[in-house]
């Protein structure tokens, strides 16, 4: 299973190449956001198409806005606003014919080409069934869940991503877990 | 939805992961775990579903990401001009309907310490609150006071265009000019919203003066740690005797809703002298009242009613923390400040009030399910409210769901069809669902419906339906406005869907062939691209106040929305289209008419 190292977020090199509008300090800030926030992405959405789309959007928009970046704006969590707004706009979007509790993982039914064909599947149904557990959150704590399990980030960092009070993170996350723990359960998963 | 005493724990427990502890919540934490094991068992728990999220497996982006990228940036398709920048003729020709509508201005505003600086060759706004209050006032009119008409039967004409029936019968596309206008002084206007979200400092702001109420939650459990407003106010309802706001936020990105209550002002000085005058409140003029959370998602969670007196509103809450819809009537004291649950079955929703007889105050309260019903519910002045079961406390049972009455009581818009109820979303209609209008007959101490008619005309009456839709009556008890419109199965396809779920609907009552395609708003008024949060009515019946929630995405960018005040035109005329309030970086509506003395008196059915 691929472990995610950790990522060198918000130094200010990253800043100042955001800040830096040319084409290359884009490429960079690509080369280093573009899989962290696919993987958000995913997991918000849950199907490998639209993450792919709202990945694709969220860099269009970002490339757009890269000159009122700020050396003291955090790079990090411009990209992930943008992000979460895209996927909302989305979900908002589809939630006129679908509902939201509809939201198939697809992805865990796609191909995937990593080695070793037991752990695969072994890997596959736990993610299937953590993938299905996040589904039946609701979208604002599935975000500040990601956010802080999947994507490390502090309660003041989840704030500046979501608009949210670093008090009002505090007790959505709370929430989130506490639904979550309930999600899981129900998927099979002890405690 | 009280809290337990886990509660605050099980959050020291979560943000703990992260370190987000000071050394006195980790104290305060690790002395509480010592001495309580299911807080042990909580840690435990969170501990090992943060595990199992870092298990997640990490899927690489598509291989061609960046190529559709720099495809998608070398297009430009995402180049579309922002709003601010459009051409002012889009927003143009409107100067005779807004001294038609305007007279002062009340509004809430949502404010950001530190507003963004406007970006390079911003417009400066096309009007401010103060502008807007500025204008003249309505001119009283000749005309008389339209009384609300018998429902006749439908006689559909689904087809024929407003412009073939406007001198025959009411207007459904009024302008200035050709609709009644309500005799009483025009009640005041409006109501905004401005500045981004990231410091949460509301404000209720009357158009009139420019006075600004800080929006605080400083009332009863909270006043030692006031927490405001964590998102945008999606909608607002004023008291008839103008001390109250009640409005809702939203709780970061959709999903789930706090409802709140701010008194504005003192109380006014009672038309009728000889009349009972309501008791003074506990609550001080600025202070803000936490009034409960809800499930988001649906029209008939956001409806809000207050009696006609200004004693009571009635809301509905569904307990975010439960895994099916738990939905309850609640209602709000005013005198106390309190909010007590009127019901207990979960499946109950808040309806209307009944302008107020005597000292007893009633409220139509609604049970969703298979065939949903209604009830009226009395709530005395001398009498506690406890909670039950609306088919024990009520009387009067109707059939139908969620009546919202006009108001003066005539009319009511109510549901018919088949419910089920949605973890996201509470009851909603799943087959046969669809609003009808009927008048609202009060005989001694009964309610009930009559002269009903779908308030949609061409949809067939049975199949899919509509699963849910917001309405508004305005003030002159004849013009409604329907929105947010959902239906489950394949709306009508053609050059435009029908119903239309971005597009609001404009009618009146007096109109007999209710809505149809026609009465839809044009496409322009609103950009497809952007959400209509909330819709309010004008007292001459002839506009409609658009609060506008813009595209998310850019950069940085709190939730904005802005003001349209939008007049309809008939034929191949466009509606005149109106930005009353452009927040630079921020929100502004919803909006609320208030009523003045005069026009609250006709409340009386």
């Amino acid at each position: 299973m691929a472990v995610r190292g950790p990522i060198p977020w918000d130094l200010p090199a990253v800043t100042r190449r955001a800040v830096d509008s040319s084409e290359t300090a884009f490429a960079r800030l690509f080369e280093e956001y573009a899989a962290p926030i696919h993987n958000y992405v995913l997991r918000m959405v849950g199907d490998p198409d639209r993450a792919a789309d709202i990945t694709q959007d969220t860099f269009i928009k970002a490339y757009r806005k890269l000159d009122t970046v700020t050396e003291a704006t955090s790079t990090r969590s411009w990209l992930y606003r943008i992000a979460t707004n895209t996927a909302i706009d989305d979900m908002r979007r589809r939630r006129m014919v679908t509902p939201m509790g509809d939201d198939a993982p697809a992805f865990a039914n796609r191909p995937d080409h990593r080695p070793g064909p037991e752990a695969q599947v072994m890997a596959a149904t736990l993610d299937e069934r953590v993938q299905r557990a996040l589904m039946h959150l609701r979208p604002n704590h599935r975000q500040c869940l990601l956010l802080s399990d999947l994507d490390d980030m502090s309660a003041q960092q989840i704030g500046d991503v979501m608009g949210l009070s670093y008090a009002a993170v505090r007790t959505l996350l709370c929430r989130a877990r506490g639904e979550m723990r309930r999600a899981l359960a129900a998927e099979g998963f002890a405690r | 939805m009280t809290m337990d005493r886990h509660e605050p724990f099980e959050e020291l427990i979560s943000a703990s992961f992260a370190g987000d502890l000071t050394d006195a919540e980790r104290d305060r934490l690790d002395a509480h775990l010592d001495r309580c094991s299911q807080c042990r068992t909580t840690l435990a728990a969170f501990a090992d579903q943060r595990r199992i999220m870092s298990g997640l497996r990490h899927v690489a982006p598509p291989r061609d990401l960046g190529a559709r990228v720099r495809t998608g940036i070398e297009r430009g398709r995402f180049a579309a001009t922002p709003w601010w920048r459009r051409p002012a003729v889009m927003f143009a020709g409107v100067g005779g309907s807004l001294a038609a509508v305007a007279g002062a201005l009340l509004a809430i505003v949502l404010f950001n310490g530190e507003p963004a600086e406007p970006e390079v060759g911003q417009a400066s706004p096309t009007a401010s609150i103060a502008s807007i209050a500025s204008i003249a006032s309505l001119e009283p009119s000749e005309t008389p006071r339209p009384t609300l008409p018998p429902i006749a039967t439908p006689t559909s004409t689904p087809d024929a265009s407003p412009a073939e029936t406007a001198s025959v019968q009411p207007s459904i596309t009024p302008s200035p000019t050709s609709n009644p206008v309500v005799e009483a002084p025009e009640p005041d206007v409006v109501m905004a919203v401005t500045g981004p979200v990231e410091d949460l400092a509301f404000n209720v702001v009357d158009g009139t003066t420019g006075d600004e109420t800080p929006i605080e939650d400083s009332v009863g459990d909270d006043a030692e740690d006031p927490v405001g407003p964590s998102g945008p106010p999606i909608g607002a309802e004023l008291s008839p005797d103008g001390q109250w706001l009640a409005f809702m936020t939203e709780i970061g990105q959709r999903g789930v809703n706090d409802v709140w209550a701010t008194r504005i002002t003192e109380a006014p000085e009672p038309a009728d002298p000889e009349a009972t005058p309501a008791p003074a409140s506990t609550v001080e003029v600025g202070e803000t009242v936490h009034l409960g959370e809800s499930v988001a998602g649906s029209p008939f969670l956001e409806r809000m009613s207050w009696s006609s007196d200004g004693r009571y509103l009635a809301f509905t809450l569904a307990d975010p923390e439960t895994d099916e819809p738990d939905a309850d009537a609640w209602i709000f004291q005013t005198h106390d400040g309190q909010a007590l649950p009127l019901t207990d079955t979960g499946n109950a929703y808040a309806a209307s009030f009944i302008p107020t007889v005597d000292d007893t105050t009633n409220l139509w309260v609604s049970v969703a399910g298979d065939e949903p019903r209604s009830y009226v519910i009395s709530l005395r002045a001398d009498t506690e409210i406890t909670p039950g079961d609306p088919a024990e406390l009520g009387t009067n049972a109707a059939n139908g769901f969620q009546p919202l009455l006009s108001p003066n009581g005539s009319l009511a818009i109510f549901w018919r069809g088949r419910m089920s109820a949605e973890q996201d979303s509470g009851w909603v209609f799943v087959e046969n669902g669809a609003p009808y209008l009927a008048a609202h007959d009060v005989d001694g101490g009964t309610y009930a419906f009559s002269s009903e008619r779908t308030v949609f005309s061409g949809l067939a009456a049975e199949g899919p339906g509509f699963r849910s839709a917001a309405i508004a009556w305005g003030l002159d008890g004849d013009a409604y406005a329907v929105w947010d419109t959902g239906w489950n199965g394949d709306a009508a396809e053609g050059q435009d869907p029908y119903p239309d779920p971005i597009r609001v609907y404009f009618g009146h009552a007096t109109d007999d062939r209710g809505l149809t395609p026609t009465h839809a708003i044009d496409r322009a008024d609103v950009d497809p691209e952007l959400m209509i949060v909330d819709v309010e009515v004008a007292p001459t019946g002839g506009h409609l106040l658009i609060t506008v929630r813009q595209a998310s995405g850019g950069v940085m960018d709190a939730p904005r929305a802005e003001l349209r005040l939008v007049t309809r035109n008939v034929g191949d005329v466009p509606d005149e289209v109106e930005v009353l309030e452009v927040p630079e970086n921020g929100w502004v509506g919803p909006a609320v008419f208030r009523a003045d003395d005069e026009w609250d008196s006709s409340l009386a059915p």
